[in-house]
């Protein structure tokens, strides 16, 4: 039963985006998902770093190289369905279509470099200048302060979990840090908060009629999430460091051993009632165990008792043995774990959607579900400038010749080899790996 | 102006899965009741305390994220103050599964927006599995491919708890998008986060469509990475910086610096050019890079790499970022009050606008707001 009031939360909102990589892009897709149009603009100059990791598929095949930034898998983990315009910025005529783009939209976002940015004359007051109501959000390393310190430097990536303290935290007390090789924490914090400082950026602008610049520093704001262990730095001077996989609340908690290679199985067991379930399952746990304090004083030698007990299971049983009883414990799961997780595949955690190039593809849904306006999601991710011609009419009004005018004086390019269409070589399986998903024979 | 939730009334149940969200909420102008047991939120039996103030007021985790905030105790029993409560709650927020809310369906009006947030969500197999920062990292792949090779999988910056504050930032921003929704509709609906899948959504290294890309078992490699050279943390005189030398003229930048520092004419050979050589000789580059970390502090080094174009951060610890010249120019760093009325520093607003939304009052005491919703 639709009704229009069930209309996306976004529905209208129209998006200039100019991300890479991670902070920028994965709040896009969280808009676009729920209704936004979100117009990621994209130069072949300096492209987007996810375009240029492409697919592994492709890495050998040379007839493939220029759509192979349609293929990388990380695209539509990051974009699914935005809107692809190719806008060379650094071109006067690439500029000037931007500026008439940014003044018919409600939203800037932005993870360029501030002074990248200002360089572009793309700063919020040049952007402000075309569009007063506009909600500026970017989110440079260090705030777009250029009086500051750090304001020219530069932290992406892997450079920035180290950088907020986050490496510090994690390892073992008696090893150095063990860093936080693969995955980029401080970048998704950045987005979420991105978008949480969109919404009510939106909200701003619909109590007073006006714009806002929002500056999201990624240097502070993920040390927003280090609050308790600044205060108590600064009221007794300790300097709160790694401990393992310990917790400051209880004992115990910790990543065990199963039986096989590499198999391991996290239990938090941390309240009176999991320990005591684990205990009676143990069976031969001393008593020196029995108090609360005890078992902290002593979590390294009950530690040992417990990883002698779960190196007897198959982690997969032992995890569901104890959450069937009701303590907190998971398989370390690897990510073809994951792949036959039923309990992520219920739940329709992967998403297929319909690509211009691969004919479709598969994603990581959203984490965010709302019950009556539920998100959707239009495509898995854009080829490179493939909206370009489509937005640059129906936005602007342009006409075909001025839009290929604007290509041929490299203002602003479009898709490549829009005929070349390429399945990925598991596309056939999709409905076997990702169940829900229609069987391709049946397309 | 205040911020631009001034007037919005949020009813908070949570403990640690919800916090970060209605501190945020408070932050940008809500009026966060949290709603306290007799003997207070969980929240206030979370380590480190404040050694000079007795329980249940000397949580440092209370007092950071319960900024902000009011304290309404209410006897889980009590129906008739819950009711009172609840009925102009714009938004609830709660961390249980229905069948185990005190919160039930008649204390709610269809335009409240009731936002839950529970460890592997509403639906599947796993609904009723418990969680914690660890076991949610676990589930999310990330755990797995976190750590030296020689020793377990370790989760990332453990007690900091990052899987549970990103679970309660994502449900934020469903919250404010059932808010937002409710402009149109007047009414309100049902925001779901799945811990795990909050875990899932930052982790896509560790996720299905690059294992189905690629193929390539994730494995845990310590704190160096063998995409590139130097590439990780390396020891420097008080500490580690984390380099990461990727594109020719990053690395043209670091052999430079080498060889300036540390009289080495042989880093700058044109054969370490080539990414290919400069793995095969790992260890040999690290070695050179190290004798150049080894005689520096963090700060040089990162301003120096900096200067010259370097990807170098320091690995910080907690006193070195209270101490950061930047933070310090940047004063980023805020106050607040503990129940003792002592100010201790807390990080500031996690964003800035040309708009004065943010605004913190310190973390209330238990049932300091009791009589002013329910007298």
């Amino acid at each position: 039963m639709s009704e229009s009031t069930n209309d996306l939360p976004l529905e209208g909102i129209r998006v200039f985006e100019l991300g890479i990589a991670i902070a920028s892009p994965f709040c896009g897709k969280l808009m676009a998902h729920f209704g936004a149009d979100v117009i990621k603009i994209e130069s072949r100059v300096s492209p987007d770093v996810v375009r240029m990791l492409g697919s592994a598929w492709v890495r050998e095949r040379e007839d493939l190289a220029a759509v192979a930034p349609d293929t990388s898998p990380y695209v539509p983990e990051m974009n699914a369905s935005k809107r692809s315009v190719g806008l060379e910025l650094k071109t006067d005529a690439g500029r000037d279509a931007a500026l008439r783009l940014i003044a018919e939209c409600d939203v800037f976002l932005a993870n360029f470099g501030a002074r990248a940015l200002t360089d572009l004359g793309l700063d919020y007051e040049s952007v402000a200048a075309v569009n007063p109501k506009i909600i500026y959000v970017q989110l440079p390393g260090f705030g777009s302060d250029p009086e500051m310190p750090y304001y020219s430097f530069v932290a992406w990536g892997p450079n920035q979990a180290p950088l907020v303290g986050l490496d510090d935290f994690t390892g073992h007390a008696s090893d150095p840090p063990a860093g936080i090789a693969t995955v980029a924490p401080p970048d998704y914090m950045s987005a979420l908060h991105a978008a949480i400082a969109t919404l009510s950026g939106l909200e701003h602008r619909e109590l007073t009629g006006e714009g806002v610049h929002v500056d999201i520093s990624q240097f502070e704001t993920t040390l927003a999430l280090l609050g308790p262990f600044v205060m108590d730095y600064d009221l007794t001077g300790t300097v709160h460091s790694r401990i393992g996989n310990h917790s400051l609340w209880g004992a115990p908690q910790g990543v065990y051993p199963c039986l096989g290679h590499e198999r391991w199985v996290a239990i938090t067991a941390t309240d009176t009632q999991s320990w005591e379930i684990l205990s009676s399952l143990i069976g031969t746990v001393g008593e020196e165990f029995a108090d609360p304090d005890l078992r902290m004083d002593q979590r390294e030698a009950l530690d040992e008792q417990i990883a002698a007990w779960t190196s007897n299971f198959d982690a997969h049983d032992l995890a569901h043995r104890l959450q069937t009883l009701g303590v907190a414990a998971h398989v370390v799961a690897t990510n073809e774990d994951i792949l036959h997780d039923t309990h992520t595949m219920s739940r329709d955690w992967y998403q297929v959607a319909p690509h211009t190039r691969l004919g479709r593809d598969v994603f990581s849904g959203c984490a965010v579900k709302l019950s009556d306006t539920p998100g959707q999601w239009a495509n898995a991710g854009p080829s490179m400038g493939e909206h370009t011609r489509e937005v640059l009419k129906d936005v602007l009004g342009m006409s075909d010749d001025e839009i290929s005018d604007l290509v041929t004086a490299n203002g602003a390019f479009e898709q490549a080899e829009p005929e070349t269409r390429v399945p990925r070589p598991w596309n056939d399986w999709i409905h076997l790996l990702v169940p829900g998903v229609d069987d391709a024979r049946d397309l | 102006m205040a911020g631009p939730y001034e007037g919005i009334r949020v009813v908070d149940t949570t403990g640690l899965a919800g916090a970060y969200a209605t501190r945020l909420f408070a932050g940008l102008g809500a009026e966060v009741i949290r709603l306290e047991p007799p003997q207070g939120s969980p929240l206030r039996t979370l380590a480190p305390f404040a050694e000079s103030i007795a329980p249940p007021e000397n949580s440092l985790w209370w007092s950071y994220l319960g900024m902000g905030t009011r304290s309404v105790v209410i006897d889980p029993d009590d129906r008739d103050s819950l009711a009172k409560i609840l009925s102009d709650a714009d938004v609830v927020f709660e961390d249980r599964l229905p069948e185990h809310s005190p919160i039930t369906a008649e204390f709610l009006s269809g335009e409240t927006i009731r936002t839950t947030i529970v460890p592997f969500g509403l639906t599947g197999p796993k609904r009723s599995w418990k969680t914690s920062n660890l076991v949610a990292w676990a589930a999310s792949g990330v755990l797995y491919t976190t750590g030296f090779q020689d020793k377990p999988p370790i989760a990332p910056a453990g007690h900091v708890q990052l899987a549970l504050h990103a679970s309660a930032a994502s449900a934020l921003v469903g919250t404010l998008l059932a808010l937002r929704s409710k402009r149109k509709s007047g009414r309100g609906q049902e925001v779901e986060v799945s811990m795990h899948e909050a875990a899932l959504a930052i982790a896509p290294e560790t996720g299905v469509p690059i294992f189905l890309d690629d193929r390539v078992h994730r494995e845990r490699s310590g704190n160096r990475r063998d995409l590139g050279r130097p590439f990780g943390l390396y020891p420097c005189s008080d500490g580690f910086v984390s380099i990461i030398v990727l594109m020719p003229r990053h690395w043209a930048a670091m052999a430079q610096w080498v060889a300036e520092t540390t009289d080495n004419e042989t880093i700058v050979e044109e054969v370490f050019q080539d990414l290919a050589v400069r793995m095969e000789t790992k260890e040999l580059i690290d070695t050179w890079v190290e004798e150049l970390t080894l005689n520096h502090t963090r700060l040089e080094l990162f301003t120096e790499g900096q200067r010259r174009g370097i990807p170098i951060t320091p690995v910080n610890t907690v006193n070195a970022l209270v101490d950061d010249p930047h933070l310090k120019a940047a004063e980023y760093w805020s106050q607040t009050e503990l129940a003792d009325s002592s100010a201790v520093t807390v990080p500031g607003a996690p964003f800035r606008t040309n708009n004065d939304w943010w605004n913190m009052t310190p973390a209330p005491l238990l049932g300091q707001h009791t009589d002013f919703y329910l007298g």
